[in-house]
């Protein structure tokens, strides 16, 4: 029987010398991997994408036919980089879009600064 | 940047169609047993670590395709075999109801993951 399929308490992090390879592959477990995890039933919502949401998936498949990533790097990229703190708490979509803007800036398509110019100069459109 | 990207290898044809042919002979047909290995997770995977060193049993060869785990940084050298893979619920799971024993569950599994029991 595997050790992996049982449900795990968070910890606080541990002393370098009570680290063992148990918990060390409890940390690199990827935050997608949420079989067998504790959850609660959600209450399902019949309702349409928003437009941003529409827009966000229209944006990542040019991405993809222009060959900036695959839609395994756009996994990896949106479902584990982020860390699991993050897999929980955006919406699905906002994981999309903001695994977009990270990827033009990790291939220096623009620079985090003319990213970041550019998000200012549009909020203030809206003060 | 690289733009000659698989899309164009798949555009007209299909992902992941566009890689057939290129992983060779499949080593695991309809009806072995086989146990998924307990590889590394770090960085990036799609094999869940519920399955890991559970045995299965190859329901057939799908398809070829890089693994998840080099496309996922765009390295398409080496498409591998994809397999339809059938376990026993009551394998996964140890609080598993015997009222249930005949369920089942399938997923899909690169053939570094397996191996022959």
């Amino acid at each position: 029987m595997s050790i992996h399929n049982k449900l795990k308490p968070s910890k606080d992090a541990p002393y370098p010398d009570t680290f063992d390879h148990k918990r060390w592959r409890e940390c690199m477990k990827n935050p997608h991997d949420v079989g067998g995890e504790l959850d609660v039933p959600m209450q399902y919502e019949e309702k349409e994408e928003e437009q941003w949401e529409l827009n966000t998936y229209v944006i990542c498949e040019c991405l993809a036919w222009r060959g900036i990533w695959n839609a395994e790097e756009r996994r990896r990229r949106q479902n584990v980089d982020f860390g699991n703190s993050n897999y929980l708490a955006l919406p699905y979509y906002g994981r999309w879009l903001i695994t977009a803007a990270r990827i033009i800036v990790d291939k220096q398509l623009v620079t985090l600064t003319e990213l970041v110019n550019k998000q200012e100069e549009v909020r203030k459109r809206y003060e | 940047m690289n733009r000659s990207h698989h899309a164009d290898k798949a555009t007209g044809v299909g992902d992941p169609q566009c890689f057939k042919g290129e992983a060779g002979p499949a080593k695991f047909k309809a009806g072995d047993r086989v146990r998924v290995k307990d590889l590394p997770d770090i960085f990036y995977t799609r094999t869940m670590q519920y399955c890991r060193n559970v045995v299965c049993e190859v329901v057939i060869a799908t398809h070829e395709s890089p693994a998840a785990e080099d496309e996922a940084w765009d390295n398409c050298d080496n498409p591998e075999w994809f397999y339809i893979v059938r376990f026993k619920q009551q394998d996964l799971w140890p609080e598993y109801p015997d009222t249930y024993s005949n369920d089942t569950l399938q997923t899909e599994l690169s053939e570094r993951w397996l191996e022959l029991v």
